[in-house]
Order: structure tokens, then C-alpha cells, then sequence
């Protein structure tokens, strides 16, 4: 049986965005495509979103960077990345001759930086979207996460907005006091969808010597370890935006994914779990057809936010 | 570089907490050079979640061979494995050592598991004719690598920490003097002892070309998740791709805290 798993994204941009498939690569966790291209099929992907992108090149933390922690791991790598006039200059040429969309991830530590990374990022051939990361945990800005309410989100989407025709996600930091009304801000302000979660904050002491391991002392906290509180946070903005939720946190098999979409998600992304299996989101995506079916729907659009109570079964 | 299964042929304990074991790895053998690595899943869930790298110790044929000290939860659950295991293996990865083809004399420097890709050159280093000296130190006589395993050409230096074994005291004490003899020195070992040997080289034969091979906590190993960056001369590199293998003057030491209680 035919199941259909294509998804859009930014209907209403002026450049749509059609995934083949629903299952992209988070950012951060797949570098800039090329990495995993020697060992996988990377074309297959429903999108690629690259690393976090700034204005200038950053060097990062010191190290140690990561830790593992039970089902999942912490990571403080501070946004080492080559700045965004290399990414334009050299990875995108490379982007323009694959099938599969790369979407770049900008972090800016103003809302000036990020609307100047979206109109540099906008025509460029080879940039499929933008995905704003307002919700890194390692970078701070006069002591707090940018984007932690409701205003700089809207602030920040518009600013982009207002310099692009590609669509625009937002992503979204757990680690807020309301992340429906941060999801709302930046629907209204013209975001094409909200992407959810980031990591959240978390800390490993070396019982041996007394100290945090990561350099840095905190780090972000990513893998299955995050999954339910994804699951939930995806099942509760869905119920307040109409834009796409796309929904990441833990995903590493077919299981997971269903899960995000019957919380609400239109499409999913896959993060450290590519660490662990490089495969995972091949695999996901050869095994989305039959799951579908299994569940007697002809596409994902008809499993989607099933979990949401007085919905038709 | 690929993902295969590796069935697991033999495992033998060799010291203390330290097994070897012997993977058929088909074509994987022969493109394997000593310095590189595999990526190796230890659980299929959560227990590690993240795949664990092991240095490639020996080659043979179609066979690759592993040292894997158990120190933890995936380490462990290597130690443990069984004949007929499959392995999930990411690899061979990273840049291994060169081994210069002019040298004549070779030193090597290793340190607790750190020997473990040092055998394998030194095998290669004798085959090609080559003097070699390899300097090993650990905490005691147990964690001493045994000098059966090695080709009876290799001269074998040992320092222990409680002089059970050797030398009392450090490995590094043992190079001063080999260093101005060698012409080529490579080394692998705690992050202390390489630093300390760093310094060795820095005062006595800072000319001298010594490659390190890195340790560093590690995630994806494909040079994506930035994890295992560490701090050079040549700015921020990523031990799984840039290294393992550095020149050791290029690595910018950091100070590792010390343990509780020895007054550090
Ligand atoms: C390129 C490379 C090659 C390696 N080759 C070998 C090898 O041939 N044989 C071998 O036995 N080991 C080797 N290692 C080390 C091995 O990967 C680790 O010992 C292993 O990952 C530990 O995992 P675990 O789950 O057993 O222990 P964990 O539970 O993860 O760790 C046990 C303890 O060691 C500490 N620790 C873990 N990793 C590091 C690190 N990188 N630096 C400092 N402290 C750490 C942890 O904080 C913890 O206290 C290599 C590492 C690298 C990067
Ligand atoms: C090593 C690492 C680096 C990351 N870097 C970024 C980044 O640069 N920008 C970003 O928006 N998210 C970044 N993330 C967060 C992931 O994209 C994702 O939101 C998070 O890890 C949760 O998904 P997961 O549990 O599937 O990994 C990073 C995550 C990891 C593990």
C-alpha cells in the first residue's frame, strides 16, 4: 500500500519547503552534511539541519565537552562553528547538488545578528531554511538565555522575517516559563513552524576528584533521557499553534517517532542517536510506511495528534 | 572507514582488568593502521548509550585485535564478551601514526592502556628493520604489559609508580636519555604522562618529532558533534579526525584536576 510521508513546511513562505519524508538530522548532530555523507545515504533524509551558525567563527569551550549521563549525554561545546561567511561561501555550493534540503541553524547573541544571518542566508543557493536557535544553553548573553519569553522571540522572528523568503523555524528552549506562549509569539510574529526540544541544562560531578567534568560545569542535556518531556512539551504546543511542530528529543527508532506524532509533530528530528547508530533515521524512514499502515492510515498527516483527547480515532 | 559486524573470535585476559580481544573484521584488517581506531557499540540501549572508542592493537589478515581495560560500565561489557559475539563497529577512524620509513632508532613512551597502539607499530617498526625501545609505566607490577606479547627484538623499559615492577617511579624518567638516540618517538598514555613527557621532549630535544596519540571523551567520531575538541597550536582539533595521532608539540596540555584526598 502507497503511504504518503511528504510534509510541507512554509506553505504561506515565498519559497516552500517539501520534505520527501518527515525525518530530518537535528543541529549540531550531523555537522554540515558532509561528515556522514562517506558512511550513509545521506540524499534519503527528509533535511539536514546543520550546525549552529554565528556571525563571526567560534573557537568553543575547552574541554572536556561531553559526557555521557544515564540514556543520554551532556554537551558543552559552545558553538564552535566557521561563521556564517564561510558557511555561504563554501558549504552551500556543496548543498546546491544534493537532493535532500539543508536547513541552517543561526544562533545570533542580538536580534540584529539574526536578522543579518537571515538576510545573507536568504537566496543563496543550497539553503533550503532557516531554523533560529534562540535557545542555546551555553552561550549567554548579560547572564541569560536569549529568547526565554514571549517578546525577544517575537522580536527576533520578525526581524527575520522581515529579511527572508525561506522559510523560518523557530526553535524552542524547554527551559522556559511558558513555552506555549513562546511558541504563539513566534507564530504571530510569522515563524512557518516551531521546532522543540533544545537541551536542557544539566551538570555530572567526578566523584574522584570533586569537580564538574565538563570544563564548562553545566552542559546541555540531550538523548532518550529527554523523551518524555519532549513528548509532552510537542503534545502541548501543538494544541496552541496552527504553524508545523516539528519535534525532536530522544528519538532513536520507529517507536519514538510515532510517538511525536501522535503528540502532535509533523515532522521529527533525529540527534545524538546518530552518534550511537548512524543509521537510525534511514531506518526510521524505511520502517515509517509500514507503521503507518500497521495503524490502518494512508500518510503520517493521519496519525498526527491522535493522543490529543476528542480527536477522531 | 565503515559500519560492519564483527564477530568476536577469542578473548583472552592478559593482565589485570585487561583482556585482548580478536574481532574478524574482513577487508576492515587490512586498511586498519596502528594509532587509528574503532567506535564500538557496547549495548543495544541505554547502557552506554554511546559508542565507545578502542585503538586498533593488533592486525593480522582479517582480523583485528583490541585491548580494552575495563574501567567502566562499556568497557566492561567489552571485557565480557564472548566468542561468537557480534560487535557493532564503526570504523577504522581517525589518522594513525606514521611511522617514518627513514628511522633507524625507534622510542616508543606508553602508559597504562596507552601500550595498546603502540604494539602493533612496534611489530611494523621491527619488521622494517628498525631498533626499537619501548618505555612503558603504570601504577604496579599487574598493570604492567607482558613482555611476552612483545617481538623479542624490542628492547622493554618498565617504571612502576610502587616499584613493584622496574623502575620506581615515573616513564618519563626513563626517556631522558633514549630521546637524543631515537629518531623517531612515539607515545600514547594518560593525559599527566603525555603532558610530563611533553616537557621532556620541550628541555632536552625540543627539535625531536614525537607523535602523541590523544584521548579524548569522545561522541560521534565522525567529526560532527565536536565533543572531543581538544586545544592546539594549530587552534581547536578533533581528536577523532584531525588525531588521535598529534605532534606532541602542537597540543596545549590543561591541567586535570586532581583526585580527592591526595592533597592536590
Ligand atoms: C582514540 C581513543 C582510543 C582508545 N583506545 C583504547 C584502547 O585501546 N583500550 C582501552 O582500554 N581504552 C581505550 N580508550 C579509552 C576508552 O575509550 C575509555 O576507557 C572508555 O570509553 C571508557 O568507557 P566506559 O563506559 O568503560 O567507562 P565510563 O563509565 O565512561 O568511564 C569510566 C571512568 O573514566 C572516565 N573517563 C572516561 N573517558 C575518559 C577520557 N577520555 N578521559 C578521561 N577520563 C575518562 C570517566 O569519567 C569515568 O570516571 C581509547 C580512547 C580514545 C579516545
Ligand atoms: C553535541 C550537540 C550539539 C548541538 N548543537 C546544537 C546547535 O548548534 N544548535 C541547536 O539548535 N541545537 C543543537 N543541539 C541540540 C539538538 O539539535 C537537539 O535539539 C537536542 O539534542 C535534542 O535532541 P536529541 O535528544 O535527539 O539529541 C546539539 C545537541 C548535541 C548533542
Amino acid at each position: 500500500m502507497y503511504v504518503d510521508l511528504q510534509v510541507e513546511i512554509g506553505v504561506n513562505a515565498k519559497v516552500p519547503l517539501t520534505l520527501r519524508n518527515p525525518v530530518m538530522v537535528a543541529s549540531g548532530t550531523f555537522g554540515y552534511g558532509t561528515e556522514y555523507a562517506r558512511l550513509i545515504d545521506i540524499q534519503r533524509l527528509g533535511a539536514i539541519v546543520c550546525k549552529g551558525i554565528t556571525v563571526r567563527p567560534r573557537r568553543g569551550n575547552r574541554g572536556p565537552r561531553i559526557v555521557e549521563t544515564p540514556g543520554g549525554m551532556l554537551n558543552a561545546i559552545g558553538l564552535q562553528n566557521v561563521g556564517i561567511r564561510r558557511l555561504v561561501d563554501e558549504k552551500a555550493p556543496l548543498w546546491v547538488q544534493w537532493d535532500v534540503p539543508v536547513i541552517v541553524n543561526i544562533a545570533g547573541d542580538t536580534v540584529d545578528e539574526f536578522a543579518s544571518m537571515a538576510g545573507q542566508l536568504d537566496g543563496v543557493p543550497g539553503v533550503a531554511g532557516i531554523e533560529l536557535n534562540i535557545s542555546c544553553p551555553n552561550v549567554w548573553e548579560g547572564g541569560r538565555v536569549i529568547g526565554e519569553d514571549a517578546a525577544t522571540t517575537a522580536a527576533i522572528t520578525e526581524a527575520v522575517r522581515a529579511r527572508t523568503g525561506l522559510p523560518v523555524l523557530v526553535k524552542l528552549s524547554p527551559e522556559v516559563a511558558d513555552i506555549c506562549g513562546v511558541a504563539r509569539a513566534a507564530e504571530e510574529a510569522g515563524a512557518d513552524a516551531v521546532s522543540l526540544i533544545n537541551t536542557l541544562v544539566g551538570m555530572k560531578i567526578d566523584t574522584r576528584t570533586g569537580r564538574p567534568v565538563l570544563a564548562n560545569v553545566t552542559g546541555g542535556l540531550s538523548g532518550p533521557a529527554i523523551r518524555p518531556v519532549a513528548v509532552w512539551l510537542v503534545y502541548a504546543v501543538s494544541q496552541v499553534v496552527g504553524i508545523p511542530v516539528v519535534g525532536m528529543g530522544g528519538i532513536a527508532s520507529i517507536e519514538d517517532v510515532l510517538e511525536f506524532i501522535l503528540a502532535g509533530a509533523t515532522a521529527v528530528q533525529v540527534g545524538t542517536a546518530t552518534f550511537a547508530e548512524p543509521r537510525t533515521a534511514l531506518d526510521i524512514i524505511d520502517q515509517l510506511p509500514d507503521a503507518v499502515c500497521a495503524r490502518g492510515r494512508a500518510s503520517v498527516h493521519e496519525l498526527r495528534g491522535l493522543a490529543h483527547s476528542g480527536r477522531d480515532r | 572507514m565503515k559500519l560492519f559486524t564483527a564477530f568476536v573470535l577469542d578473548n583472552e585476559e592478559i593482565m589485570r582488568a585487561t583482556n585482548v580481544l580478536t574481532l574478524r573484521a574482513g577487508q576492515v584488517a587490512r586498511s586498519a593502521s596502528p594509532g587509528q581506531f574503532l567506535h564500538i557499540r557496547c549495548d543495544d540501549g541505554c547502557a552506554p548509550f554511546l559508542r565507545r572508542p578502542m585503538s586498533v592493537y593488533r592486525t593480522e589478515r582479517d582480523t583485528i585485535q583490541l585491548m580494552i581495560r575495563d574501567v567502566g560500565a562499556g568497557s566492561a561489557r567489552l571485557v565480557r564478551a564472548r566468542s561468537g559475539d557480534p560487535l557493532d563497529c564503526l570504523g577504522p577512524l581517525g589518522r594513525g601514526f606514521h611511522l617514518d620509513s627513514h628511522a633507524r632508532n625507534v622510542l616508543m613512551v606508553g602508559g597504562g592502556y596507552g601500550v595498546a597502539p603502540l604494539v602493533g607499530l612496534a611489530e611494523r617498526a621491527v619488521h622494517q628493520g628498525m631498533s626499537v625501545t619501548l618505555a612503558v609505566g603504570a601504577a604496579s607490577a599487574e598493570l604492567i604489559f607482558p613482555p611476552s606479547l612483545l617481538p623479542e627484538e624490542v628492547e622493554y623499559l618498565v617504571a612502576t609508580d610502587d616499584g613493584s615492577a622496574g623502575h620506581r617511579g615515573y616513564v618519563t624518567d626513563l626517556v631522558g636519555e633514549r630521546l637524543a638516540w631515537a629518531d623517531a618517538v612515539y607515545a600514547c598514555g594518560p593525559l599527566p604522562m603525555m603532558a610530563a613527557l611533553a616537557r621532556v621532549v620541550r628541555d632536552a630535544a625540543p627539535r625531536k618529532r614525537v607523535q602523541v596519540a590523544m584521548e579524548e571523551r569522545m561522541g560521534c567520531a565522525m567529526g560532527v558533534c565536536l565533543g572531543c575538541v581538544i586545544e592546539t597550536t594549530r587552534g581547536p582539533l578533533r581528536v577523532c579526525t584531525e588525531g588521535p595521532v598529534f605532534d606532541i608539540r602542537q597540543i596545549v596540555w590543561r591541567d586535570e584536576p586532581a583526585a580527592l584526598g591526595t592533597g592536590g
